[in-house]
């Protein structure tokens, strides 16, 4: 599975990547909202993981493009949280995210901890 | 009195009868005075003529004697009926008959005259001396009568002397008697009645010692003792009046000093009102209208209208909320429930008054109450608090920005040690030990980032909560799962009991698990080696569920059993490296617990074990 990586922290992306590669996905990444709407299309991920707090464009916003455009609507977002505030994770699930996972994650159980989100 | 009046009366009467006598006699005498010495006068004049007559011849004489002695005829007759002696009328008829005689002789001599030649010496002879008799006798009469008048007189006189005398003499004894009656009198009455005057005086200037008359059975008597009744009452009531002044002065003189008392308190009162920082406002029972608030009040709040609709209007506009955004209706304001008698202390709101600003708002209010308890009123202080509420969310602020920042780091600490973990073939056992060492201290620092974080929230009240409807064996389940790895190390095993008839909750799912997963933590800890640690569901009455977790640990003394939900206490001696807490987790689990509307609860029996419990709400069907 492809999954399209958002995280702004370069040492965070590396871990998670890595982390992913382990747990059998393909990963390519973004370090913002403006590069993941723009590379979307041309990657077609199965799943974008989203970071919550990004520069230039922040997960929310992000996630909210998405789910507005036809083309990347059915797309499932999983977001990337130091869930802060409980409200984060209700607001990502009523945009339509299909679940949250905390950081620090579980570098071991990232792989099927999305799987699980994803339904598989 | 009676006696000398009647006498005066009767000396009086005699009195006038004597006057009235002698003026009787004095007429008479004086009539026969007068007639007599017409008597006498006729007679002269009888003389006279005849002389002049027989002298004469003249018969004008003749005449005249003729008429005189019819003038004389009456005479006697006239005398007679004012003479009262007998004696005096023999006397006078004698005189009387001796001038018949010598008139009847005249008689004769006349008719004879013209036969007698010497007339003169017959008149000599026969007529004149029985005539000088009869004047000497009338004569002796008239001095006679003369003298009876001028007795008379006299006596009349003397009469009217007396009775002068009389008129004055006896009024004057009159007086005189009367005097002797008054002193007498006065001596009887006057003087027991000025005695009980003076005593009136004395006693009305307040002199008491008075000496009363004795009390005789008579009117006086009858009065004096009245009057000495009276006196004595009249002491009576001088004595409780003075009594009752005494009191009075006293009671004013402490009321006095009361009221000056009441008056500084109150002085002292007003200057605290006024010059304390906080607002502070006194409204009266039932209405809740503002009698009294300081200057920092009218600053806050303004004031309110006095028009009783407007005023509910007034206080409407503020729209009261809680912080969460709650409408805060106006009978839930402090001073409402302070007005039905509760003690409301730190109530929370946010409140809009018509300067248009938002202000936070802490509440402090008590009901006012009179002797007899009722409730008179109330008084309520307040703060603005938008600086503590601007703290707060600086420090929730801080707490939220540090603890992302500090998640980053660490995500990508313990992403790389559980990386290289898996990966590295770490020959060296030690090598293997120090990357458990940074894993485990990684996930310590996260959970020590959490703790905080969550009760940085919780303190705010901003920590949210998403209760649903839980099935408990399934909430067990997962808390079992997440210590599982820690029980094995230390190979404690975690037993679950749920009874069959335990109900789904309505909670938290994550918080209640953490909750639940805190629990257990500790119960490890404690747990020795092989040990057993339950995990129990039971329902209990009220609609909970209880959730409890029993160790066979050491146990905890009974007199840290209070402390131990507190912030920051550690339960003593827990050294297990792995698992150091921050102090917080305990506090956390309460908080949790209770927001949720359940309880917590720990019995622990040294040497034995411990039971920490948790009890959460069942879920209402429907």
């Amino acid at each position: 599975m492809k999954l399209l990586l958002a995280e702004d922290e370069p040492d965070v992306q590396l871990i998670a990547r890595l982390a992913l590669k382990r747990g059998g996905f393909q990963v390519v990444t973004a370090s913002n909202g403006v590069e993941v709407l723009e590379r979307v299309g041309a990657e077609q991920p199965d799943a974008i993981l989203l970071d919550w707090m990004m520069p230039d464009m922040d997960g929310f916003e992000t996630c909210k493009r998405l789910k507005a455009d036809p083309a990347t609507q059915a797309i499932p977002v999983i977001f990337l949280t130091a869930k802060v505030q409980e409200s984060e994770v209700a607001k990502a699930l009523a945009l339509g995210a299909v679940g949250c996972i905390g950081k620090p994650f579980d570098a071991l159980t990232l792989g099927d901890q999305i799987r699980a989100l994803l339904g598989k | 009195m009676v006696i000398a009046t009647f006498a005066q009366v009767g000396v009086i009467v005699w009195l006038q009868g004597q006057r009235n006598t002698i003026a009787a006699a004095t007429d008479r005498a004086n009539q026969r005075f007068a007639q007599q010495l017409r008597m006498n006068q006729v007679v002269v004049e009888l003389e006279n003529a005849q002389r002049s007559y027989f002298l004469t011849g003249d018969d004008r004489f003749k005449a005249e004697f003729e008429q005189k002695w019819n003038e004389y005829s009456t005479v006697p007759t006239a005398i007679e009926q004012f003479i009262d002696i007998p004696d005096d009328v023999t006397s006078l008829k004698s005189v009387d008959e001796q001038i018949q005689r010598w008139h009847q002789l005249t008689q004769d001599l006349i008719a004879r005259r013209d036969k007698l030649d010497n007339l003169t010496r017959v008149l000599e002879e026969q007529t004149i001396p029985p005539m000088r008799a009869v004047r000497s006798t009338l004569d002796g009469r008239q001095r006679h009568e003369t003298d009876l008048r001028n007795r008379m007189i006299e006596r009349s006189q003397e009469i009217d002397f007396s009775s002068a005398i009389l008129t004055l003499a006896l009024p004057a004894v009159d007086i005189l008697m009367l005097l002797v009656l008054v002193t007498v009198l006065a001596r009887i009455l006057l003087d027991p009645l000025g005695t009980i005057a003076e005593s009136a005086r004395k006693i009305s200037d307040g002199n008491f010692d008075v000496k009363l008359p004795l009390a005789k059975r008579d009117e006086i008597g009858a009065l004096v003792k009245a009057f000495r009744d009276m006196s004595n009452a009249v002491q009576r009531r001088q004595r409780d009046l003075t009594e009752a002044l005494t009191r009075e002065r006293e009671i004013s003189q402490m009321y006095a000093s009361l009221r000056a008392n009441a008056e500084r308190e109150s002085a002292r009162l007003q200057a605290t009102i006024a010059t304390v920082p906080a607002a502070l406002v006194i409204v009266e029972a039932p209405s809740g209208r503002v009698v009294m608030q300081n200057a920092a009040a009218d600053t806050l709040i303004g004031r309110e209208p006095d028009d009783e609709a407007e005023r509910r209007d007034y206080w409407e506009d503020f729209h009261a909320t809680y912080r969460d955004g709650r409408h805060c209706p106006f009978e839930e304001w402090g001073t409402q429930r302070a007005l039905r008698g509760e003690v409301v202390v730190g109530h929370e709101m946010i409140v809009r008054p018509p300067d248009g600003r938002t202000v936070p708002i802490l509440v402090s209010a008590a009901p006012l109450r009179n002797d007899t308890g009722e409730i008179v009123g109330a008084v309520s202080a307040f703060q603005d608090i938008t600086n503590l509420y601007e703290v707060d969310r600086l420090k929730s602020e801080f707490v939220s920005i540090v603890s992302h920042e500090l998640r980053t780091p660490l995500t990508s600490i313990k992403g790389s040690l559980q990386l290289l973990l898996e990966d590295l073939p770490l020959a060296d056992p030690d090598h293997k030990v120090l990357m458990d060492v940074a894993l485990a201290n990684v996930d310590r620092l996260v959970r020590i980032i959490n703790d905080i974080l969550d009760i940085s929230k919780i303190e705010a009240g901003k920590l949210e909560l998403n209760p649903r409807p839980l099935d408990v064996r399934e909430l067990i389940d997962h808390s079992i799962q997440s210590v599982q790895q820690i029980a094995k190390g230390s190979s404690v095993i975690l037993t679950p009991v749920i009874s069959d008839m335990v109900p789904k909750v309505m909670a938290d799912p994550d918080r209640t698990v953490q909750a639940i997963v805190n629990l257990l933590s500790n119960a490890l800890k404690y747990a020795p080696a092989r040990s057993e640690v339950t995990l129990a569901a039971t329902s209990e009455p009220k609609g909970l569920v209880r959730i409890a977790v029993t160790d066979h640990g050491r146990g905890i003394a009974a007199d840290k059993l209070g402390l131990l939900f507190h912030k920051f206490q550690q339960i003593d001696g827990a050294d297990t490296r792995r698992f150091r807490g921050t102090g917080l987790g305990l506090a956390i689990t309460k908080a949790l617990v209770e927001m949720q509307g359940g309880s917590v609860s720990v019995t622990s029996e040294l040497g034995k074990g411990s039971t920490f419990a948790i009890t959460v709400p069942v879920a209402r069907q429907g």
